[in-house]
C-alpha cells in the first residue's frame, strides 16, 4: 500500500516535469504576444495588451510598435498553399493510383520507389541551393510561380506515399465487380475506388496545404526577398521584434494543430516526422 | 528509365489514337501515362539538383575541376561538420532513450495520467520547425522564462543567466520536435507486442528493466531504428531552427554554413561540398531507411 502511494507520487513529480517542457515553450509564446511591458527580472509583464494583434491583423495601423500587417504575408501563404494542393494532388492521384493497382513491371517500379524515398532520407537544403541556380537562369527566382515549384516537390514526395497507401488499402475486388459488370476502368474508379479512398486523398491534400504553409527552406532560397510566405515574415521578425514574431509563431501554428487534429488518424506515423524542416 | 518512359509514351501516343480499337496496348501504356507527370517533377526538379550538387562540389571558383572546394571547406568549416554531426547524434540519442521510456510507460500503465501523456505527448509532431524556432528563442533567451523560473528557484544567479543560443538551446529544441515523432512510431511497434509476452516474463519472475531489454526492445529493433534514422536524417537537413536560434555564431550546423557561403559570398563550390558532406553524414542510415522500406514494400 505504502509502495504503491511511493510510486503515484514520483508518476506525479515526472508527469509534472513533462507537462512543464511540454507547454512552457508554448506559454511563452502566449505570454510574450500580449506582452506591451516586461523587465527582466519580473515574473509576469508589467502591462499586457493585444496592441500587437491588432497590429498584425491590420485593425491598428501604428507606426511604433514595429509590426506591420501580416495579413497579406497570410494570404499569399493561403493561395500558394491551395495551387500547391490542387497541381499536387493532381498529380500524385493518378501516380498513386498506378503504384497501387496497375502492372509495373519490378525494376521499374524499385526505381520509382527509390525516386520517392531519396527526398526523404537526404538533406534537402543542397538541392534547393541548386534548385535555385536552375530559376536563376530563366527567371524564376524571387517569383510566386518559382516558390509553387518548390512547395510542388516538397510535398509530392509524401503525396505519392500516402495516395499510394491509401490505393493500395483498398481490396481488389470491389472494382472488379464493377468492372464485371460492365462499368470502364475509369468509371469504376469514379465510382467505386474513388469514394473508398476519400479520406485518405482528402487527409493527403490536408497534409500537402499544411507542408506548403510551413515550408521555409526551400522559399528561403527560391523566394526571398519577394516572395514573403508567413513562415518568411515570422523569420524577418524573429530577430526583432518578439513580441510581433510571437503573434506570427501563433498565427501559423493554429492552422497546423487544428488540421492536424482532424487528420491524424488517417496518416500513418512516419509520415508526420517530416513536418516542416 | 528516362528512356524507357519515353518509349512506353511514344507507344502511349498511338495507343491512345487507337484506344477503341486497341484496348489492350492502352491498358499496358496506362500505368506509364499516369506515373510519369509525378516522375517527371521529381527528375526535374528534385533528382537533377541533387546530382548537381554533386558535380558542382568539384567545380572551382576558375570553373575548373578540382578538389578546391573540399580543401576550402575543411579548412573552414570541418569544426562546424564535427559540430553539426556531434549535436545531431545526441539530440537523437536523447529523443531516444526518453522516447523509448515514455513508450515503455504507455505501454504498460493505465489511469488517466497515462492517458493524458498518451495525447497531450502528439502536440509538438505538429508545429514546424520555423515556430518551434521563435518558441524557443522566447523561451530560452537569456532573459527568458526558463532562466526566469531557474533565478526564481535560486538555481542560477540571476545577474548570470544561461545561454541557451548554441548547443544546449539546438539539442532542447531537437529533442522537443523529434521525441514526440519516435513515441508515435514506437508506441505503434509496441502495440503489436501481445500481452501475453509480458506476462509471461513476469510469471518467471522478470523485473521492468527486463521487460524493457529483452522483450519490447528486441521485439521492435526494426521499428526504432527507422524512428532514428528518420529522425537523425532530418535532424542534420534542418536548416530553419539552427539558422534562426544560432545565426551567424560560431560554431553552428553546416546548414546554416551554406546559407552563409550563398547568400553573403555567392560561392556555390563550398556551399556544395558542404551539402556533400552532409549526404555522408546521413549516407549510411540514408541506405538503410531506403533498402529496408523496399523491402516493406513502402505502401503496405
Amino acid at each position: 500500500m505504502h509502495k504503491s502511494g511511493f510510486r503515484k507520487t514520483i508518476e506525479i513529480i515526472i508527469f509534472s516535469v513533462f507537462i512543464f517542457f511540454l507547454f512552457a515553450p508554448l506559454l511563452s509564446l502566449g505570454i510574450w504576444s500580449v506582452a506591451l511591458r516586461w523587465y527582466w527580472p519580473h515574473t509576469l509583464p508589467q502591462k499586457i495588451g493585444f496592441d500587437y494583434w491588432f497590429q498584425a491583423l491590420g485593425i491598428t495601423k501604428s507606426l511604433t510598435l514595429g509590426a506591420v500587417n501580416v495579413v497579406p504575408a497570410f494570404l499569399l501563404s493561403l493561395g500558394i498553399a491551395i495551387i500547391v494542393v490542387i497541381i499536387t494532388m493532381a498529380i500524385a492521384i493518378p501516380a498513386g493510383y498506378a503504384l497501387a493497382k496497375l502492372k509495373i513491371p519490378a525494376l521499374l517500379k524499385g526505381i520509382i520507389l527509390i525516386l520517392f524515398l531519396l527526398p526523404r532520407a537526404f538533406p534537402q537544403q543542397p538541392v534547393f541551393v541548386n534548385l535555385m541556380l536552375m530559376f536563376t537562369k530563366i527567371g524564376l527566382t524571387g517569383t510566386v510561380f518559382g516558390v509553387i515549384l518548390v512547395h510542388l516537390v516538397v510535398s509530392l514526395v509524401y503525396a505519392v506515399w500516402i495516395t499510394t497507401s491509401t490505393f493500395s488499402s483498398i481490396p481488389p475486388e470491389l472494382e472488379e465487380a464493377a468492372r464485371s459488370v460492365g462499368a470502364s476502368r475509369f468509371r469504376a474508379f469514379l465510382k467505386v475506388t474513388l469514394p473508398i479512398s476519400a479520406p485518405g486523398l482528402i487527409a493527403s491534400a490536408v497534409f500537402v496545404f499544411l507542408t506548403s504553409m510551413d515550408e521555409f527552406t526551400g522559399t528561403f532560397f527560391v523566394g526571398l526577398p519577394f516572395v514573403t510566405t508567413l513562415p518568411m515574415t515570422l523569420y524577418s521578425a524573429s530577430g526583432s521584434n518578439i513580441q510581433f514574431a510571437s503573434v506570427t509563431a501563433i498565427l501559423l501554428l493554429i492552422p497546423s494543430i487544428l488540421f492536424m487534429i482532424v487528420i491524424q488518424k488517417f496518416l500513418k506515423a512516419e509520415h508526420l516526422g517530416g513536418m516542416g524542416g | 528509365m528516362t528512356n524507357n518512359l519515353k518509349n512506353e509514351l511514344a507507344v502511349g501516343k498511338s495507343g491512345i489514337g487507337a484506344g477503341v480499337e486497341r484496348p489492350r496496348s492502352y491498358a499496358n501504356i496506362l500505368p506509364y501515362i499516369l506515373v510519369f507527370p509525378a516522375v517527371m517533377v521529381i527528375l526535374l526538379l528534385y533528382l537533377y539538383p541533387f546530382l548537381a550538387s554533386f558535380w558542382k562540389s568539384f567545380i572551382s571558383k576558375e570553373g575548373v575541376l578540382s578538389l578546391a572546394n573540399y580543401e576550402k571547406t575543411l579548412r573552414l568549416y570541418r569544426y562546424d561538420i564535427l559540430f553539426t554531426l556531434g549535436v545531431t547524434a545526441l539530440s537523437t540519442f536523447i529523443a531516444t532513450v526518453l522516447s523509448i521510456l515514455v513508450a515503455v510507460y504507455l505501454r504498460l500503465s493505465k489511469g488517466w495520467l497515462a492517458n493524458s501523456v498518451g495525447i497531450l505527448y502528439r502536440l509538438p509532431i505538429f508545429l514546424p520547425f520555423v515556430v518551434i524556432a521563435q518558441m524557443m528563442r522566447s523561451f530560452l533567451a537569456p532573459h527568458g522564462i526558463l532562466n526566469l523560473l531557474l533565478a526564481k528557484l535560486n538555481m542560477i544567479d540571476i545577474e548570470n543567466p544561461l545561454q541557451f543560443f548554441n548547443w544546449v538551446g539546438l539539442t532542447f529544441g531537437f529533442v522537443w520536435k523529434q521525441a514526440p515523432f519516435m513515441i508515435l512510431i514506437i508506441c505503434g511497434g509496441f502495440q503489436m507486442i501481445d500481452d501475453s509476452y509480458i506476462e509471461a516474463a513476469k510469471s518467471v519472475g522478470a523485473k521492468l528493466p527486463q521487460i524493457i531489454t529483452k522483450i519490447l526492445i528486441p521485439m521492435n529493433k526494426p521499428t526504432i531504428l527507422i524512428a532514428v534514422t528518420l529522425v537523425f536524417c532530418s535532424l542534420v537537413g534542418c536548416f530553419s531552427f539552427p539558422y534562426m536560434l544560432i545565426g551567424g555564431k560560431s560554431p553552428v550546423t553546416v546548414t546554416v554554413d551554406i546559407a552563409h557561403r550563398v547568400n553573403y559570398f555567392g560561392d556555390y563550390g563550398v556551399a556544395n561540398a558542404l551539402g556533400v558532406f552532409s549526404y555522408i553524414m546521413v549516407s549510411l542510415l540514408a541506405i538503410y531507411y531506403v533498402r529496408s522500406m523496399m523491402k516493406k514494400g513502402l505502401y503496405d
